[in-house]
């Protein structure tokens, strides 16, 4: 039964991706009542990117830092000028503009780089395994695991222990007094919107590597961070650790103890939150 | 007034009527194919937008049910030695119908958001289940069938030819189209808009809303499946991209298109859809970005779509402005 740890940090580390994609994805339903469509797109761009950054400058490192910011802007462009002037219109139209991003994202990419996998190929101790009380482990895993966390901390750090985070908060439970009192909403808005975007962005940068960057990364993603969300409850942080987590070791136990049935699982599990509660386990009842 | 519209009704359909008949001696065979395509994606996105214009539900898994016929219709035929042109049909749809049925009680506990996320995490479902269980649906490889004669007592009427099979789909879809249209009319169908715009008060009028809202899902679903069975009749092939998440985008890009306020708005749209993408397609190998550009301009600067600006243009041709703000005023 040696594979049972390997698993469950195999599943640790999915977990780990998949909160940093549906992290951001839940936040920003909170706040702006908008499910973003193309925030797997996101994720995708920054596979993409961070693909030819490391084959311009060869420095992976490099790709951690600039193609977040990249997506922080391009996230923050689409919120100020597509999807702030379907406001008025209501949800559906936002959805529907998100979606069309997402659409336009991923023709671009098959457009830029090819309808095919590409291979991320890293050098130096990144590749090699490393020993963890007698088992070899491969260190790019743990850097991803460790990754995610420290995103997650700087993001709880940065949530409950400054103004910015407080006001975000605020803006989730009620964006209209939030407005009343003074703040400039749209601004927090657009804010949000493009952190989201980074955050995604980075997932993509680390899963790169591991993952094959290929044009339907983002639908595959976008479908798992979905079930995240609707499990944990929608606009609920803690509530997507703990699907995320779920999830994650759900997936890499099944494809280990049933391979066929591995996506069914997810899926079931969903169905059963549905039946039980369906605005999820960490949701607000309506 | 009243009088009036009837007869123009009245005239547009025998127009229809006669243009249909009379287009398969006057267009080459190449154009009839897409003639026919482009009746069966009519009937497909009609059905969509029965859920998103007139029942406010936007959804990003219609190809579920397409799919779910068009992979029924397949398996039956070929897995149902000597089934009838008709058996089969009717096999399908009763699957779908229950398909729709049972997905909808599950989905229409929700609604706006959550309901559009939960119709893509369904039709990822279908997908992987068309895609996975290799040994009834092919698979990546697909399924291929022969069309089944239709025999009427004393007759067999072949159906292997396109003109053939052209008329067959205009008349089936055409009188489901039609019925379609009557069913927006009757006070089930008037029940669904009233409640988009105000469910609470239809709630106090003693209308259960739930009953209502899965009466429509099913009836979308099974126009839907009847779309896609047709559509794997037509290329005597299913393949996975029939319940793909791609498939559930053309039926959105084509309402979107055409425009959601109206009846004859997804027909418009599924018309320039199909013909834009045979046009495109010959041109460059982008065509789908093209299409993307479209949807987002038609989003931000056309949000009733090409049927909305139609019926603006005739109103203002027409000089009957109080008609026009009158309709804004319905919608």
């Amino acid at each position: 039964m040696g594979e049972i740890p390997v698993f469950f940090l195999h599943g640790l580390v999915y977990a780990g991706l998949l909160f940093l994609v549906s992290s951001g994805l839940t936040l920003v339903f909170g706040m702006m009542n908008v499910l973003n469509l193309a925030h797997a797109a996101f994720y995708m761009l920054g596979a993409y990117f961070s693909y030819s950054v490391l084959n311009i400058t060869g420095h992976f490192y490099l790709c951690l830092i600039i193609c977040p910011l990249f997506l922080f802007i391009l996230g923050m462009l689409v919120e100020r000028f597509l999807l702030r002037r379907v406001h008025v219109y209501g949800h559906v139209q936002e959805l529907l503009i998100t979606f069309g991003v997402a659409y336009i994202i991923t023709e671009s990419v098959k457009w830029i780089w090819g309808n095919y996998p590409l291979g991320v190929n890293l050098s130096g101790f990144l590749t090699g395994s490393v020993n963890l009380f007698g088992l070899f482990y491969p260190v790019y895993r743990l850097f991803m695991f460790f990754c995610a966390v420290f995103i997650s901390l700087i993001m709880a750090m940065v949530l409950y222990k400054t103004k910015i985070g407080i006001i975000v908060r605020a803006s989730v439970d009620d964006t209209e007094m939030v407005n009343a009192l003074g703040v400039n909403v749209p601004v927090v808005f657009t804010a949000v919107f493009g952190f989201g975007a980074a955050l995604s962005g980075f997932a993509g940068v680390i899963a790169g590597p591991l993952l094959t960057t290929y044009p339907g990364m983002a639908a595959e993603i976008l479908v798992d961070a979905f079930v995240v969300i609707v499990i944990g409850g929608m606009g609920s942080l803690g509530g997507a650790i703990v699907a995320s987590l779920m999830i994650g070791e759900l997936q890499s136990f099944g494809a280990l103890l049933f391979p066929k049935l591995s996506l069914a699982l997810m899926y079931m599990l969903m169905a059963a939150v549905l039946i039980i509660r369906p605005s999820g386990l960490f949701g607000e009842e309506q | 007034m009243k009088q009036r519209s009837h007869a123009s009704l009245l005239a547009w359909g025998t127009l229809i009527l006669v243009a249909g008949v009379l287009l398969p001696l006057a267009v080459r065979q190449y154009q009839l194919a897409i003639l026919t395509e482009i009746i069966i994606f009519a009937l497909f996105a009609v059905s969509y937008n029965l859920l998103l214009g007139y029942a406010g539900l936007l959804s990003f898994g219609h190809a579920m049910f397409f799919g779910t016929g068009a992979y029924t219709v397949a398996i039956v035929i070929n897995h149902i030695p000597s089934l009838s042109f008709f058996g089969a049909v009717i096999l399908s749809l009763s699957v779908t119908t229950i398909t729709g049925l049972v997905v909808g009680s599950f989905l229409l506990r929700h609604k706006g958001t959550p309901f559009a996320l939960l119709t893509l995490a369904f039709n990822a479902l279908f997908y992987a289940i068309a895609t996975k269980w290799h040994s009834i649906t092919g698979g990546d490889d697909g399924l291929s069938i022969f069309r089944p004669d239709i025999n009427i007592g004393f007759a067999q009427l072949s159906t292997s030819s396109i003109p053939a099979f052209y008329y067959i789909t205009f008349i089936i879809i055409g009188l489901v189209m039609l019925f379609s249209w009557y069913f927006t009319r009757t006070a089930m169908g008037q029940t669904v808009l009233l409640m988009r715009e105000n469910e609470e008060r239809m709630k106090f009028l003693g209308y259960n809303t739930n009953v209502s809202r899965l009466i429509l899902f099913v009836f979308t679903g099974f126009l839907a499946g009847l779309a896609g069975i047709f559509y794997a009749l037509f290329f005597q092939f299913t393949s996975i991209t029939a319940i793909s998440i791609d498939m559930s985008t053309i039926v959105l890009l084509m309402v979107i298109i055409g425009g959601t306020g109206s009846f004859v708005g997804p027909i418009i749209g599924a018309c320039v859809y199909i013909y834009l993408q045979d046009f495109l397609s010959d041109i460059t190998d982008r065509w789908p970005f093209i299409m993307g550009l479209i949807f987002i301009f038609m989003i931000l600067y056309v949000p009733k779509g090409l049927s909305g600006l139609i019926y603006s243009l005739i109103e203002r041709l027409r000089g009957r402005r109080h008609l026009s703000r009158k309709v804004e005023i319905a919608e």
